[in-house]
């Protein structure tokens, strides 16, 4: 008897793209963590300072009527170093999102051994990490290079083709600045995610990597007399990208070169970790 | 080779220095088929090869022809529910559901319809917008159930799918085993109720310290069993007189008379003859009410194969 050559009829419907799939685990994702208050909160917070910065560029780009209103008009200049603050001052704000909403994106999979039932399903250890690495992008993303460029957009919206000349790769360079910054801060948040199951510990170690390896810096460079050790700082790294990028003098210390290659470095590591951590199959041998 | 089939051929997989299995050969048939064995004996890490979940170190598996290398396309055609509560935090019945179903390629609002179908299959509509957090035991036990079966899998991988289910849920849930079954896919789970094993499967693989102990129908794999002979329940009026008759025949080892005189225990290496006898025993005037094979079972099989090394 061969039952199984019954009439079995798999779905025959069309299915959806690869991307779209993939994109299944942020979109459940997001949702639940805008649910928490706490991300909540400082979600809304990160983006009080973009406002504060919008309304700079409103009055740069108005300061007649400064003047009608009786006072006396500063100096406002929107400029690489004006950015440079934005970004600075956004880089700390998505770091502690980063710490509040990373740490419950792969420790609860790792606690409740879900990776098996992910990876039972046909997509693979890279589409769950790009999926996750997705869920903190897009969150942060809300938080640094969108408003950054809306800055831009509207500074080049007020000013005008005399601006923008001069200043056209600005917008590029904050970009690039930014994504980068953020592939980096969701990358640390997924390795402690993946290595610490606790999340208040975990978002805790998110801020301890880069305390540390600012505390590190600094003594090794005292120790050692050199500037080199700021290559091992991903924050004092990032920043000499960044000045680099919007085209504003760089402190002394390496080329914009080396601190590229450090945190390209970093990155490498940091998606180590993960490879070895996010496996269906727990080895304890 | 059938494609229809599941197939190990040599398997072996090692955690480092740690035995998962050890050069495992089987050919699974559609049907319902228990993975028998102690805890660590290996069951697990076949249903992960299986799945593609982990690799083999030497041999190969086809999953109803497909290589577990492929989960593109195996996946399309495997359903799997592990052991642990693997639902996301916050997540309802319906949206762990909804939400794997979205991982295999399905519109939202099919995956909608796939998983209500899948909820009510396994009696959790009620529950289903409630969070998983806060089911039972036997519910999060379902909703597992549904979501390995919300894509229609022509291959269903369950580890102790059983487990903290109320008897009537049980029973419900192994008659969805059994419709599975009967439509030619492969039931595969794992199971340590010895009992509920032998009632359901179609056949047993048991497996012990990685290797495969045996694979097949209980009954066989009991008469491949021969160093313990099969045990037999005799209930008969005159039990003295039938044990008379049993004893001289030399492939009976043991007899055991019942405290109350109408019932014995014969213990002999061949089960058909004596069957045999005992129809000439009925014919001669004993009157034989049952003959009841005592260790034809998993349980006995268990025993008799894995008892000593668990």
């Amino acid at each position: 008897m061969a039952v199984y050559k019954r009439g079995y009829q798999r779905y025959q419907g069309p299915l959806t793209t690869h991307a779209a799939r993939v994109m299944a685990f942020p979109r459940f994702a997001w949702r639940r963590l805008l649910n928490q208050r706490l991300v909540l909160i400082a979600l809304i917070v990160s983006l009080i300072w973009p406002l504060l910065c919008l309304g700079y560029i409103y009055l740069a780009n108005n300061l007649d009527l400064l003047k009608t209103m009786g006072g006396v008009a500063p100096v406002f200049k929107v400029d690489g170093h004006f950015f440079l603050v934005f970004m600075n001052v956004q880089a700390v704000f998505a770091t502690l999102l980063a710490a509040l909403a990373g740490p419950g994106l792969v420790a609860p999979d790792l606690a409740n051994g879900a990776l098996p039932l992910y990876f039972s399903r046909p997509i693979s250890r890279l589409d769950y990490a790009v999926a996750r690495l997705a869920v903190l992008g897009g969150m942060l993303s809300l938080i640094t290079w969108v408003p950054g460029l809306i800055l831009i957009l509207m500074q080049c919206g007020m000013a005008g083709w005399s601006w923008i000349r001069p200043n056209w790769s600005m917008a590029a360079g904050l970009l690039a600045g930014f994504v980068l910054w953020v592939l980096l801060v969701s990358m640390v948040a997924l390795a402690c995610s993946a290595y610490v199951r606790m999340r208040l510990i975990a978002g805790g170690l998110v801020l301890g990597f880069f305390f540390v390896l600012a505390g590190m810096e600094q003594v090794l460079n005292q120790v050692l007399r050199t500037n080199w050790a700021t290559l091992l700082n991903p924050t004092r790294s990032s920043y000499f990208i960044w000045s680099g990028l919007l085209g504003v003098e760089t402190p002394e210390g390496p080329g914009v070169r080396e601190c590229a290659l450090a945190l390209a470095g970093m990155i490498a590591l940091l998606a180590w970790i993960l490879e070895r951590k996010l496996r269906p199959v727990e080895v304890v041998a | 080779m059938s494609s229809a089939e599941v197939v190990f051929d040599d398997v072996s997989k090692f955690y480092g220095d740690v035995l998962g299995v050890n050069r495992v050969s089987l050919r699974i048939l559609p049907g319902i088929t228990s993975l028998v064995g102690p805890n660590g004996s290996g069951k697990t890490t076949l249903m992960n090869l299986m799945t593609g979940l982990i690799r083999p170190d030497r041999g190969t598996i086809l999953v109803r022809g497909l290589p577990p290398s492929d989960p593109e396309r195996l996946m399309r055609i495997t359903g799997y529910a592990t052991q642990y509560d693997a639902a996301p935090r916050g997540a309802t019945g319906f949206e762990f559901v909804a939400t794997g179903l979205e991982l295999y390629g399905y519109s939202r609002a099919e995956a909608a319809r796939l998983a209500w179908a899948a909820l009510e299959r396994v009696g959790m509509t009620d529950a289903a917008n409630r969070k998983v957090a806060g089911y039972s035991k036997g519910m999060r036990q379902r909703v597992r159930l549904a979501q390995a079966i919300a894509h229609d899998p022509e291959v269903l991988v369950l580890d102790e799918p059983l487990n903290g289910l109320d008897p009537l849920v049980r029973a419900e849930t192994i008659q969805l085993f059994r419709e599975f079954a009967a439509r030619g896919r492969h039931v595969i789970l794992s199971s340590h109720v010895l009992q509920e094993v032998d009632v359901i499967s179609d056949q047993v693989i048991l497996i012990a310290n990685g290797m495969i102990a045996a694979e097949g129908q209980i009954r066989n794999v009991r008469e491949e069993i021969r160093e313990h002979p099969s045990q037999f329940l005799i209930r008969c009026r005159n039990a003295a007189g039938a044990a008379a008759a049993l004893f001289g025949l030399d492939h009976v080892t043991e007899i055991r008379l019942n405290d109350d005189r109408s019932g014995l225990l014969v213990m002999t290496h061949r089960g058909d003859d004596l069957s045999r006898v005992l129809t000439q025993l009925a014919l001669q005037g004993h009157e034989i009410e049952s003959v009841i094979p005592v260790d034809e079972n998993v349980d006995a099989v268990y025993q008799y194969l894995i008892g000593g090394q668990s």
